[in-house]
């Protein structure tokens, strides 16, 4: 019998019925430690899915003790018809005994790994395709992707087996050059297929120096590339991290020592440069050198990529005692309120505020495009977020993918430039 | 379970979820996100498809957020989407709302926009009635193919609730 990789054995403890094997391609039977809901903003969707339930006859949810509920994508309301779709969403899901967490608290995937929620051996489920962030602590965590109201009905949900392919990242980043540059690296390598339906894992020497937050960004990143997920075999740094958090059992699956992965890509890190992902698409990537100089309207830091604390910190350093270009929107966008109230007790937010980044609420901000600085048609950014698709955050408009650094090094420059003589 | 439509092809590989619907009408009535539909590759495609036509589409489909854009495409009425491959979250979100969607790879060489094609969801066979000549895409495996079967999730949904409630007695 062919070895397991970790994120199998976290499937096979999952499945129902209990199964000691699983084979790639497969469907499993799988009940979620975690299910996590995003309210959203369309009244509309809100109406079906109660008649739905109703329709089905779920007066409760299964799974409602396991129900995780949040609001992070265009929350608080932007405008009158989101107020009254998420109005609409809340009343539907409180309605049957689910607390949701205030639009202020941050995006779904910093407050389910802050919150203990989700940890080594967890398996999450939750519709966003960002999900597999969290297979930076050693979850599976993988988009539900059609199975949601099997879920809310049955509390259960059906997954094919992935494939696993693993990501070797070598050697030690250069000054001036982030985790988001080497995540950039990879897609641009990948690109948006390149691991199409499977799941990667992240491993080598650059990956077990680094720390958690980085790490995040690193799974972040597989979602751009098609993969159904990423994951970071836990380690010392992970235990550290998680172990005070915890809310549930960690469980740290070992990958069997004859486990055939897909694909092996092997990366050196160490002579990489600053990176861009220039517009617009996450994998049209290039040496930040190539767009130096390009002007630029705004510059956005946040997200579930880099909204993180060492991404403030690494944006603070650049634009201490400095002013934002004048002619630039610099918007700063805590990821999660932890993140948040690190940040000021850090005096991150004040140095940001003092050099006229806006900083707003934590959430999801301007990544989506639905408030917190939409572009308008013609502009240009700079921003740290997770894709970079046309129309996204504002018709029209064109998205350079980069490092906090390279952000806030930008936002000082009303142009384009890396943060290295800010360092 | 099979349909017969005209091809509408867009031939561009990863085809994402805010080209298919952009992003800032998501909170409108599906109705009105439909009108939109693919605006970015053709401004006159809402106003120009049929109710029974069918997408004919390059690899990595529906890549990019899980919003559920193939709620427009069925508010188009369009039938099926025949894709070299999908995004993995489009595919399973389509098949769960009853839209039916084939990955084949060659689709792309095998037809024109304006060409007439049967495809077998069931079984992935795809002919061309225009040409006259058949292609395989991939089998569903079996858990989907049931749930193209009955129509989607909320009748599969129905149908698992009957059997548990029969194993319970
Ligand atoms: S920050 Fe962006 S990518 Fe992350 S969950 Fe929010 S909208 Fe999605």
């Amino acid at each position: 019998m062919a070895g397991l990789h970790a994120l199998h054995k976290i499937l096979a403890a999952h499945a129902q019925p209990a199964r000691t094997t699983v084979t790639p391609g497969e469907y499993l039977q799988l009940v979620p430690d975690v299910f996590a809901f995003g309210i959203s903003y369309n009244a509309e969707e809100a109406n079906k899915f109660e008649a739905t339930m109703q329709d089905l006859g779920v007066k409760e949810f299964p799974l409602r003790e396991r129900i995780f509920a949040f609001q992070d994508h265009g929350a608080p309301a932007p405008s009158p018809a989101f107020a009254a779709g998420q109005k609409r969403w809340r009343e539907v899901i409180s309605s049957r005994g689910v607390a949701i967490t205030d639009p202020g608290a941050g995006i779904s995937h910093l407050q389910m790994a802050e919150g203990g929620l989700v940890g080594p051996g967890t398996l999450l489920a939750l519709r966003d395709s960002h999900t597999p962030t969290s297979g930076a602590v050693g979850a599976f965590a993988a988009s539900v992707a059609g199975g949601l109201l099997t879920l809310f009905a049955l509390g259960r949900y059906f997954l094919d087996v992935p494939k696993v392919s693993l990501i070797k990242l070598e050697g030690t980043l250069r000054k001036g050059v982030y985790a988001r540059d080497v995540a950039l690296m990879v897609n641009g390598k990948l690109g948006q297929r390149g691991a199409l339906g499977q799941a990667i894992e992240f491993g080598g020497s650059y990956v077990r120096t680094l720390p958690m937050d980085m790490r995040f960004t690193l799974t972040n990143t597989s979602t751009e590339v098609g993969a159904m997920t990423g994951y970071i075999q836990p380690d010392q740094i992970t235990l550290d991290w998680c172990g005070p958090r915890a809310k549930r059992p960690m469980v740290v699956h070992e990958t069997d020592a004859d486990f055939q992965y897909e694909t092996v890509h092997t990366f050196d890190v160490s002579s990489l440069a600053p990176q861009v992902a220039a517009p617009h698409a996450p994998d049209n990537v290039k040496p930040l050198a190539a767009v130096e100089g390009t002007l630029i309207n705004q510059a956005f830091l946040g997200s579930c990529a880099n909204g993180r604390l060492e991404d403030l910190a690494e944006a603070a350093a650049v634009v201490k005692g400095k002013k934002v270009h004048p002619d630039v929107r610099f918007v700063v966008t805590p990821a999660s309120r932890e993140v948040m109230n690190a940040a000021i007790r850090a005096g991150y937010i004040e140095t940001l505020n003092d050099a006229n980044a806006i900083v707003t609420n934590a959430n999801c901000g301007m990544c989506p495009g639905l408030h917190g600085g939409v572009l308008a048609p013609g502009d240009v950014a700079i921003a740290c977020n997770t894709r970079n698709f046309e129309g996204r955050m504002g018709p029209n408009a064109s998205v350079y993918l980069a490092s906090p650094a390279s952000v806030a090094a930008s936002a000082l420059e009303g142009r384009i430039t890396s943060a290295l003589k800010y360092l | 379970m099979k349909v017969t439509g005209t091809v509408w092809k867009f031939p561009q590989d990863d085809i994402n979820t805010d080209q298919i619907r952009r992003k800032n009408y998501a909170h409108l009535p599906i109705k009105e996100q439909a009108l939109r539909c693919l605006e970015t590759l053709d401004p006159s495609f809402a106003a120009k498809v049929k109710p029974g036509d069918l997408l004919v589409v390059g690899r990595n489909f529906g890549c990019g957020s899980s919003t559920p854009v193939h709620l427009t495409l069925q508010a188009l009425g369009i039938a099926a989407v025949v894709a070299e491959s999908f995004g993995r979250i489009f595919f399973r979100s389509s098949i769960s709302a009853g839209l039916l969607v084939n990955a084949c790879p060659g689709i792309l060489d095998f037809t024109s926009t304006g060409d007439r094609i049967e495809l077998d969801a069931v079984t992935g066979r795809i002919s061309n009635l225009t040409t006259g000549k058949s292609m395989d895409g991939d089998r569903l495996p079996d858990f989907l193919r049931e749930m193209i079967e009955v129509g989607g999730e909320i009748p599969y949904i129905k149908a698992q609730l009957k059997r548990d409630a029969a194993a319970r007695g």
